[in-house]
């Protein structure tokens, strides 16, 4: 189960005044709050934290066929995990000085993630063609279609494959990522 | 209050926060905040900070958990103006 999340800060900044009272206490748990006040970097630590609560939620959303909900309190964020209904998802947080991008997962077999830059109208199709090459697949049999709860699911010949796959995008940033490790009998 | 009452208020909170404008004008019961107008998932708590302003209520988790569309939001406010 895999989820990805990116986090423009220029633009998060421009959007978002997370000081605005009532702001944090809707989102984060009191030791989120707390962790967040107390920080070196407050701006950077709130948008680390939304984004592992984002990237947890789209792997949780997956696991379970959740509908859309909106409850970020409901998951709770340690250094390198997300805890959500006793369920444990692994994050890894990248940090630079414009964006942040965290992904989620619970075993991490063969995870591909990529960020990229200015290109939110084509990096789906990045992914097609990383998966067409990887599985020696025709690219044109390869489809990426939403479910009734907006998750995203890999087709080959309009079939439903196994292959996991996470998008996100705000701003300049797009990313995915991508699990591979699952098998293709089914196709 | 009138559901058409609400919902103008509802539009008028929301709209600093649209993305999509076309969704904007065609908004129903059935527009969806994050699909249909493009709401960044953050701004989503800015929207409840600005409804529990606009109309005096407090929105609780349970509430929150609901505010992805026009409907839920609306059925939200109900309950908490009938409440109190």
């Amino acid at each position: 189960m895999i989820g990805n999340d990116i986090v423009d800060l220029a633009l998060a900044a421009k959007q978002s005044n997370w000081r605005r009272k009532g702001w944090l206490q809707k989102i984060f748990t009191v030791s989120e709050q707390d962790k967040i006040l107390n920080a070196l970097d407050p701006d950077l630590t709130v948008w680390k934290l939304w984004s592992m609560k984002e990237a947890a939620y789209k792997a949780y959303q997956r696991q379970f066929f959740k509908a859309p909900t909106y409850n970020p309190w409901d998951f709770e964020c340690s250094e390198t995990s997300v805890i959500v209904k006793g369920m444990q998802y692994k994050t890894k947080t990248t940090i630079t000085s414009e964006y942040i991008h965290s992904v989620a997962f619970i075993d991490q077999k063969e995870i591909v993630t990529k960020v990229f830059v200015n290109e939110s109208l084509s990096y789906k199709k990045h992914l097609l063609d990383y998966i067409s090459k990887t599985k020696l697949l025709n690219s044109e049999k390869i489809t990426i279609k939403k479910n009734d709860f907006r998750i995203p699911f890999v087709y080959i010949n309009n079939l439903q494959s196994d292959i996991q796959v996470s998008f996100s995008s705000h701003g300049l940033f797009s990313s995915y990522v991508v699990d591979l490790s699952e098998n293709l009998q089914r196709v | 209050m009138t559901k058409e009452e609400l919902l103008s208020k509802l539009k008028t909170i929301i709209e600093p926060y649209v993305q999509n404008e076309d969704g904007l004008a065609n908004l129903s019961e059935e527009t969806n905040f994050i699909e249909d107008l493009e709401i960044n998932s953050a701004n989503l708590v800015d929207v409840i900070l600005d409804v529990e302003d606009e109309f005096n209520i407090e929105i609780d988790n349970d509430g929150m958990d609901k505010m992805l569309t026009v409907k839920a939001s609306i059925e939200v406010i109900q309950d908490k103006l009938a409440a109190k």
